[in-house]
């Protein structure tokens, strides 16, 4: 019975006089591979739904097929038969996915035990040969917590403590396995996490090794580019002489270098952890002699060289903290600073750094930009459209829009509301997340280890 | 007359500590900065009106209140259509009003923002005894993160000794804004500061010393107490038998060279903890786990302890042995890193879950080992607020409430006739993440106004 409701309703959809019409004009024959499927239809109705890319649409409808936005659009404007099984969230605000440009979920797991941290390989400053995605650990209850905040996108990164951290991992928050949970784009799963600044250089100069300044942190990160270029004529050369049809050996592999080899191709995005002014200014100088892409990660005093960032569209992903200070290069952090690179003409992201920050506050830390005078709608592409683009993943999330991904968050409320709850929260048309749900609740409030110990109160909400 | 010339130079000092902060263009600290170049109110005598005044007093919620304020104390408080304004009195205009916030326990002013060794003063970690420390001898007046706690509406706070130590030291609470700490000292002593669980353990422990278990730390603090008690009598017995002693003096008009009874030797650790054996000096328990928070209560019962539980992240699965003690808890911060082991169960609704047995809580913004430096109770109010807490509890929670535990309601905590004029004045709901915080005002004088510059 549900399938054919489903199907009622797909065939309903297929006609609906509202932006997918031409589609549907041209891919009738498309039912029969629906039907094989047999995958029900999600129709949220009622709430207000934030685009991100088309405006916000008051009384909207939103329809998701195969895990895809089928439909966007008022409520008025598209028909829904009358026996189709459509979900009433009157009242309710929809947003797309959020996406967390830099976090390390999975690789700092919960319970927080020296055993379970897997973020800085500091036993050398350079480390572009580990991979994030050989650390995530699919279990970790931080990941369910962050399906509380409304993330369902996020950026797996090794720690700062190294110049050059590892390979990122580009995930959803969602699987049983780090393969369920990689977005996979061209053959690369992520970018490559580097860091200046004070992190890179407190785990070696108390050893007495390099680095131990600066200088050092930025020379061994152009060293690597230099040894990657190297590598990479080597196989320059292989290739000419295959060409030519000479006998010729291919270089051997190298796991550390062809990463790196990716980043200088612009297929591999270089995440850079910095914080003061003239590290950042530092990074930028390192991607312009490189010519590499570059998402600066932090960027605490971007307000300073807004600018500079604003002249060359450098993407900046920003963390914005209730206080500044617990370290030198942090303390001239300011609420402020998103909104002043927004006023530049800055890209802006934000990211929740968690642990640093906990990814069930994510949007809170949207509307801390907006307290200090970032606009709403920047704040809100930030956390969505922008973050994506900072990925090279707009194309599939980031917004209400047919053809994406059905990454959506469900609010009780206005999205920068201390009042608004997370009600629900889906990846790919599926629901990861339910507030009411009272195996889910616990990840939203805490105390999820206790179980049943828990004290039932009156509301949860 | 006299009084003006004073505030007068208390501006001057005012001005050149922040100039001496060394600071770039642009930076939190030159925000603040920026709030002092606006017209400040060095008025004797002001006159706040306000939409919505929260009183958190009996006069609840008062629209369209007026507050008269004279030689920084609250003089009269209601509403607008019966309180006359007296010539002479400035005036200043709010949405909301709410009075100043209270952080009932940081380290703030002993922890400084760099979290480098030199303006980190909260740790003495050479011995877990610890118990002579003075937080008046670290408080450093000029630390910016007081004056990033006071632009967010923090007014008074509990700073004292950290965590590392089982016995920590002596706090005080401080007023966030002054030239020295003498001027901003409400209380010292205020609580001695114990902790239990994981830290201690961990700071010894790795160094092969006792405390290395959840044991060794309650032992050695029973231990202490044991020590002060019977420091404590050997005080008393020499003061009653002194006493005697001038009695009988007087009695007979004996003014003989008999006077030996001599005074035992002082000794700060035990004289320090007699105050707390003897139920003076409150003792503040940092724990977090169920078992560590019975333990504190464990031993509060056995030394007869005027106890503040803190932190007690654990403190929903323990609720009945909380209410049975009778103790109030300052809770930790609702947005607290979970860290460590023994913060594993934070939960979001531990406050609400206290308060709604009766037990009376108040707010922290406890420690932060890295950034951020300290936290804002404003901002962990807002999030117990919506998860069970709601308005008024939440707002009790960093004002009455939390002077109530600390003992210091008599001056600040409420908009009442007759206490600090400490008070905070919004744009809007004072809990909403979006309204912001136009003017502070601390003993009548505004503190801090927003800077109206736009990004």
């Amino acid at each position: 019975m549900k399938d054919f409701l489903a199907r009622c309703l797909i065939f309903a959809i297929l006609f609906i006089p509202w932006g997918v019409t031409e589609i549907a004009a041209s891919e009738e024959p498309q039912m029969p591979v629906l039907e094989e499927k047999q995958v029900a239809a999600l129709v949220l109705k009622g709430a207000t739904l934030y685009t991100v890319t088309d405006g916000i649409v008051p009384n909207g409808i939103l329809v998701v097929q195969d895990g895809k936005i089928v439909t966007v659009g008022p409520s008025s404007e598209v028909t829904v038969p009358d026996d189709a099984v459509v979900r009433d969230v009157s009242g309710k605000v929809i947003l797309p996915g959020l996406v967390d440009t830099h976090s390390h979920l999975g690789v700092y797991p919960h319970p927080r035990v020296p055993a379970n941290a897997d973020g800085n390989e500091t036993t050398g400053p350079v480390q572009s040969v580990v991979r994030a995605l050989d650390a995530i650990y699919p279990s970790d209850p931080g990941i369910r917590m962050a399906q509380a905040g409304g993330i369902t996108t996020a950026n797996i990164m090794p720690g700062s403590g190294n110049a050059v951290g590892g390979q990122t991992a580009y995930v959803k928050l969602r699987g049983r396995t780090i393969e369920d949970m990689l977005i996979h784009k061209d053959g690369i799963q992520g970018g490559m996490k580097m860091a200046n600044g004070e992190n890179p250089k407190r785990a070696y100069a108390s050893r007495k090794q390099t680095p131990a300044t600066r200088m050092a942190v930025a020379a061994l990160q152009r060293q690597l580019f230099i040894r990657a270029q190297n590598h990479q004529k080597k196989w320059d050369a292989y290739a000419e002489k295959k060409e030519e049809g000479e006998k010729a050996k291919p270089p051997d592999p190298d796991i550390a270098l062809d990463p790196v080899i990716e980043i200088l191709q612009g297929k591999r995005t270089v995440h850079f952890h910095t914080h003061r002014a003239d590290d950042i200014m530092t990074a930028i100088r390192l991607a312009e002699e490189f010519q590499f892409p570059l998402v600066l990660q932090h960027v605490s005093e971007g307000y300073k060289v807004a600018d500079e960032i604003a002249r060359r569209n450098i993407p900046c992903s920003v963390i914005v903290l209730d206080a500044p200070g617990g370290k030198p290069e942090a303390i001239e952090m300011t609420l402020r600073n998103a909104a002043v690179l927004e006023k530049a003409g800055v890209k802006v992201a934000f990211h929740t750094d968690d642990p640093i920050t906990d990814s069930r506050f994510f949007l809170r830390m949207a509307a801390l930009a907006i307290r200090a005078g970032m606009s709403e709608a920047a704040a809100l592409r930030a956390l969505t459209i922008h973050a994506a683009e900072m990925l090279d993943l707009q194309d599939r999330i980031g917004s209400l829009e047919v053809g994406k991904d059905a990454d959506l968050v469900v609010l009780s409320g206005p999205p920068f509301s201390v009042y608004s709850h997370v009600l629900e929260t889906y990846i790919e048309g599926e629901k990861v997340f339910d507030r009411s749900r009272p195996s889910d609740i616990r990840y939203a409030t805490g105390g999820f280890a206790v179980a049943d110990r828990y004290p039932a109160r009156q509301k949860t909400q | 007359m006299k009084k003006i010339v004073r505030k007068q130079q208390s501006a001057v000092h005012h001005w050149g500590r922040i100039g001496a902060l060394r600071i770039h263009s642009f930076s939190v600290v030159s925000l603040f900065l920026l709030g002092f170049s606006c017209p400040l109110a060095w008025a004797q005598q002001l006159a706040i009106s306000a939409t919505t005044l929260h009183t958190v007093s009996s006069s609840g919620r008062i629209q369209d209140g007026v507050v008269l304020i004279e030689n920084g104390k609250i003089t009269q408080i209601g509403s607008a259509a019966d309180i006359t304004v007296p010539d002479g009195y400035e005036r200043l205009t709010s949405d909301t009003i709410t009075p100043g916030f209270i952080d009932a326990h940081s380290v703030v002013g002993l922890a400084g923002w760099y979290n480098v060794l030199a303006d980190q003063d909260q740790d003495e970690t050479t011995a877990p005894n610890h118990a002579e420390l003075r937080a008046i001898d670290g408080f450093n007046p000029s630390e910016p993160l007081l004056a990033y706690l006071l632009q967010h509406g923090v007014t008074v706070i509990q700073a004292g000794p950290g965590r590392s130590n089982p016995i920590g030291g002596q706090a005080g609470i401080f007023k966030t804004h002054g030239s020295t700490v003498e001027a901003m000292t409400i209380r010292f002593p205020s609580a001695m500061i114990f902790t239990l669980g994981e830290v201690p353990k961990r700071t010894y422990g790795e160094r092969k010393q006792t405390p290395m278990t959840r044991m060794g730390t309650a032992a050695l603090i029973r231990q202490a107490l044991l020590g002060a008690q019977s420091y404590a009598k050997q005080w008393q017995d020499y003061v009653s038998s002194a006493d005697e002693a001038s009695a009988q003096e007087a009695s007979a008009n004996d003014t003989s060279e008999d006077k030996d009874h001599k005074a035992p030797d002082r000794d700060l650790k035990k004289e320090a903890l007699a105050a707390v054996v003897r139920g003076e000096l409150p003792a503040l328990f940092t724990v977090h786990r169920e078992d560590d928070i019975l333990t504190a209560l464990r031993i509060a019962k056995e030394f007869n302890l005027t106890l503040l539980l803190d932190a007690t992240t654990e403190g929903y699965l323990v609720v009945p042995e909380i209410q049975q003690a009778g103790v109030p808890v300052i809770v930790h911060p609702s947005m607290q890193r979970i860290s460590s082991l023994e913060t594993s169960n934070t939960s979001l609704e531990n406050a609400a879950i206290l308060a709604d047995a009766g037990i009376r809580i108040a707010l922290q913004s406890g420690f932060e080992s890295y950034v951020p430096k300290t936290r804002i109770v404003l901002f962990e109010a807002a999030i117990a607020m919506v998860n069970g807490l709601g308005f008024e509890r939440a707002l009790r929670a960093i004002t009455l409430d939390a002077a109530q535990i600390l003992g210091i309601d008599a001056r600040v905590g409420s908009l009442e006739a007759g206490k600090d004029a400490d008070l905070v004045l919004f744009d809007g709901d004072p809990f909403e993440y979006t309204s912001h915080i136009q003017t502070v005002i601390l003993n009548g004088q505004v503190v801090y106004q927003r800077p109206l510059a736009s990004p």
